[in-house]
């Protein structure tokens, strides 16, 4: 497997950062250098995801996992793009080697608080997503998803909001690149 | 109205990508679930683009504009490349319209003065074709049954009446037929899978078998031989809910 230095790594991160709609083809000018490096793909998805391409996302975050099974980043939003999809299943299939993460890992609490969530157990999703989010440091913009989940579940039974912010609760941020395991 | 309550996955869920997950797993993945789920989602508007032609020109009869829009909207779930970033709706109408249009002009004379209710009972009633193998009594009793079951079903409120007729209850409704007909629609919910599907989309959205065999990618023989296996099931229950 060929993988980008860290530093043309981070090239390509600040590059695309700084381009006003997160061009893609900085990206896949990355991937024509190194066609098989994880982070290029979930970097790729990411890019679609914000500019409203979820079909070619998905694959692309697909493809970083399958690569890289261990790059827990990728995989905790890999499972929470399907969750967001409406694919409920695929996104616990997708979650589930992040339970061997350590018991106070601040993804393996959002998946806790997510499967709660799923199944419409609201105050220990609550309970689980807030602990996650006391344990995250390394990830703070993955904190301010979170929080927007937590909010909407207090509101229940208050009518949710008919629309939701497509890059708000699920925005695969940029900030969040470079966290996580890759092997 | 009371507004039902919202899930967990309705808090996370994003529109987009969910419909986006739909039109990938029915174009790229053939899943003849989500394919369906897509047509009951844009049914209106093949419905409204139906209506829109029955309004201005009314040769023909608005049930069978209704099939010639399920026809194009089917089509167009089957040409839309979800990749191009074309909303589908915006995609889908003027097809829609255009496949009514056409079709429109295309049916004879004969055909748009035939009640498109008997048509679709002489189309059900060739499903139901019993194999012969009782006595003609009992055959026919059966036969009967499951001709009434369909009218049943039409009456469940499933079936718009499109035809604004009088829907206050007449002499024909009895007690003893709503009740009939109250546990008929609560059975529906136990057939298996294929089967209330087909009667769903039959009674439900009016659709004819054959472009139910369209949308659930099935032959024709299949999905009559699914209406009728059906339509005795329903007759075993009610005998046994009247018993």
């Amino acid at each position: 497997m060929t993988l980008l230095s860290d530093a043309r790594m981070q090239e390509v991160v600040d590059a695309v950062a700084a381009s006003d709609d997160a061009d893609l083809a900085i990206v896949d000018r990355g991937l024509t250098e190194a066609p098989d490096d994880p982070r290029l793909h979930f970097l790729r998805g990411s890019v679609l995801a914000g500019i409203g391409r979820p079909i070619e996302a998905l694959a692309s975050l697909k493809q970083a996992v399958a690569l890289a099974p261990d790059f827990t980043i990728a995989r905790f939003q890999l499972g929470f793009f399907q969750l967001t999809s409406g694919e409920a299943a695929e996104a616990l299939s997708t979650w589930g080697p992040l339970a061997l993460l350590p018991e106070d890992h601040y993804l393996r609490l959002f998946v806790g608080g997510l499967t709660y969530l799923i199944r419409d157990e609201f105050v220990p999703a609550v309970a689980d997503l807030r602990r996650g989010m006391a344990a995250n440091v390394e990830n703070p913009p993955l904190n301010r998803d979170i929080q927007l989940i937590v909010d909407r579940v207090i509101d229940i039974p208050a009518p949710v909001a008919a629309t939701t912010e497509a890059s708000s609760a699920t925005s695969l941020l940029l900030g969040q690149f470079g966290s996580g395991r890759v092997h | 109205m009371k507004r039902p309550r919202a899930t967990g996955l309705d808090v996370v869920l994003d529109p987009q990508r969910a419909e986006a997950s739909l039109w990938r797993r029915a174009r790229f993945e053939a899943d003849v679930g989500s394919r369906e789920t897509l047509f009951n989602r844009y049914l209106l508007l093949a419905r409204s683009v139906a209506a829109r032609h029955f309004r201005r020109r009314r040769a023909v009869e608005r049930g069978d504009l209704e099939q010639l829009a399920y026809e194009g909207l089917l089509q167009a779930i089957d040409r839309f490349d979800p990749l191009q970033g074309v909303p589908f709706g915006a995609y889908a109408r003027p097809r829609i319209a255009g496949n009514v249009a056409d079709g429109a002009t295309r049916m004879t004379e004969i055909e748009a003065q035939l009640s498109r209710r008997y048509r679709m009972q002489q189309e059900r009633l060739r499903t139901l074709k019993i194999d012969g193998g009782g006595d003609a009594l009992t055959t026919l009793a059966d036969l009967v049954v499951d001709l009434a079951i369909g009218l049943m079903l039409e009456g469940t409120g499933m079936l718009a009446d499109e035809d604004d007729a009088d829907a206050r209850p007449g002499a024909y409704e009895g007690l003893a037929w709503r009740q009939t007909q109250a546990a008929l629609a609560a059975a529906l919910d136990r057939l298996p899978q294929g089967e209330q599907t087909v009667i769903r989309q039959h009674y439900q959205t009016g659709m004819s078998f054959a472009h139910i065999a369209e949308l659930l990618r099935l032959s024709r023989g299949r999905v009559s031989q699914l209406h009728r296996s059906a339509v005795e099931r329903l007759r075993r229950w009610l005998r046994h809910h009247r018993g």
